[in-house]
């Protein structure tokens, strides 16, 4: 199976969302999140199957690209092999983590993953969605410690991170996509 | 600022071009062409460690220029002070790995680190051996209690030159590895900014600094060190530079120092051999021999004023290896050579 459908759903949501992305990103950050999630994915469109999550890292660029690019390897996989999701999105954390010296409440994507890969089960993202969506919402409260927002006023508290929203959008493209995938076989 | 381009978005691989061109050591990768690989007396990666690096470009001849025997297998070339994307070291590291196991070195600045160690991740998921070494030594990015927190700045090319000789030797990848942790324990460097190079991507100097001022312990790319100090002979300026190297990791009297002069673009030679001979003397002072000198622009910000000065107390196995030969475009032929301080 191909994960093409997904990276097309995807990039048609960071294209709906792009400006709302560089707003929000304006507030703790260099304000191009959403344009820079949305020039890798068009190239992860573009590219040929199980290249897609390295031509997002290699298009996106900077050390995001990567970060995000790690989390879209283990969908990719997921999507084109069957691989366990639980697992890999569980691997893809950590090692954000240790790459980017985050943890859970320093305000960043991490924040809306680490939640997810707590609360999913095998078959069931929902559980994960949810999860992610309040960890998203908590970010809010948060005072960076990392990245570029820690050197913005209080840290940027009182707004939501840019990076913890894109996780929740990879999230429920990935659950549509799989439910259509079981609607296309039954 | 007049630079002499064509065009933003080719003037990385249009050097690239001339590169390989002029060059008998070097190729291009065959799997991505961002790779600069070995091209001559290539010994089987199934029975000599590979050694690579990626770094943004705009920094030549550092890291390409020191592609061949003796040196690295392969450099990975981002886009012009950018570090290269965690996909693109991938291909380097695919394109020189073998049985004998490859070392990534990464010269540490955050990008460089997160982009690098994530490729050696992936990497590693795809059944290579491969690890990572970060570099580090610039004594004013962090205090000796915080080395690990340190950037990279040129005295890793001691690094480059001593793991290559070694590599080229037949040394395993986990001796390697330690070697390579060894010599870092052991080299500090320092550096001195005039004046700011000019971004080629913006035609806009990268800092600015008042005509009478120097920067100590600026990075490449302009990141702030130590602090301004005012212009003065340059005599003063090496000995207080020496002091702080000296302070930080201590060579003991009667010891010895290989010792590399970098400079970064818009220094002259004839500077640079100014700034060796003050080095010397001031090492002479607390009974110090400095041996094995590297001298030239190697680390560059395209015309930035400056240069850095790094120290290195070699092991004898480190000596030889800094010593040994290497066939690369770029890098220097050292001599061990000791002059008595008069000549």
């Amino acid at each position: 199976m191909s994960a093409e459908p997904f990276f097309i759903s995807l990039q048609q949501k960071f294209t709906a969302q792009m400006v709302h992305l560089n707003t929000l990103d304006a507030a703790v950050g260099d304000g191009d999140h959403g344009s820079t999630m949305l020039r890798g994915l068009s190239k992860a469109v573009a590219a040929g199957d199980t290249r897609r999550a390295k031509a997002f890292m290699r298009a996106s660029g900077g050390a995001s690209g990567t970060l995000f690019g790690l989390l879209l390897i283990e969908i990719e996989r997921h999507l084109d092999t069957g691989a366990a999701l639980d697992s890999g999105l569980s691997a893809a954390c950590t090692r954000i983590c240790d790459l980017g010296e985050v943890k859970v409440g320093d305000k960043s994507m991490v924040d809306a993953l680490a939640p997810a890969v707590e609360a999913l089960t095998a078959d069931n993202l929902s559980a994960a969605i949810s999860a992610a969506a309040a960890g998203r919402d908590s970010t809010r409260a948060l005072v960076a410690r990392r990245g570029r927002s820690q050197y913005v006023e209080d840290g940027g508290k009182g707004h939501i991170d840019p990076g913890a929203v894109s996780v929740v959008i990879f999230l429920e493209t990935l659950a549509e996509t799989i439910a259509s995938r079981a609607e296309a076989r039954s | 600022m007049k630079k002499l381009f064509n065009t933003a978005e080719t003037m990385v691989d249009d050097m690239l071009d001339g590169f390989v061109s002029a060059y008998p050591q070097v190729k291009r990768g065959v799997n991505d062409s961002r790779v600069i690989v070995r091209d001559s007396n290539v010994k089987s990666a199934d029975d000599k460690v590979t050694l690579l690096i990626g770094n943004g470009s705009g920094h030549e001849p550092i890291a390409m220029g020191f592609v061949g025997q003796g040196i690295l297998d392969a450099n990975v070339v981002g886009d012009v002070f950018a570090a290269p994307s965690a996909d693109l070291i991938l291909d380097g590291i695919a394109e020189v790995s073998g049985a004998a196991g490859s070392i990534l070195l990464i010269s540490q600045h955050s990008g460089d680190m997160i982009n690098g160690r994530g490729a050696v991740m992936m990497a590693q998921d795809e059944g290579i051996n491969v690890i990572a070494l970060p570099m580090y030594d610039d004594i004013s990015a962090a205090p000796p209690e915080r080395k690990k927190d340190r950037r990279g700045a040129a005295g890793t090319m001691f690094i480059y030159k001593i793991l290559g000789a070694a590599a080229e030797q037949g040394r395993s990848q986990s001796e390697l590895f330690a070697l390579g942790e060894s010599a870092r324990d052991r080299i500090v460097t320092l550096a001195a900014a005039v004046s700011p190079g000019v971004s080629p991507l913006t035609g806009l100097p990268m800092f600015t600094l008042p005509d009478d001022e120097i920067f100590l312990g600026m990075g490449v790319h302009g990141e702030p060190g130590v602090g301004r100090v005012k212009v003065g002979p340059v005599s003063e300026l090496v000995a207080e530079m020496i002091d702080k190297l000296l302070a930080d990791r201590p060579i003991a009297s009667g010891g010895r120092a290989c010792v590399i002069i970098n400079g970064m673009g818009g220094t002259t030679m004839m500077e640079l051999l100014t700034i060796w001979t003050e080095t010397r003397a001031r090492l002479a002072k607390d009974c110090i021999r400095a041996i094995a000198p590297m001298i030239g622009s190697f680390v560059t910000t395209q015309e930035m004023g400056g240069f850095s000065i790094s120290l290195i107390d070699p092991t004898d196995d480190m000596l030889a290896l800094w010593c040994a030969p290497s066939d690369t475009p770029s890098f220097p032929k050292i001599t061990q050579l000791e002059k008595a301080l008069s000549s």
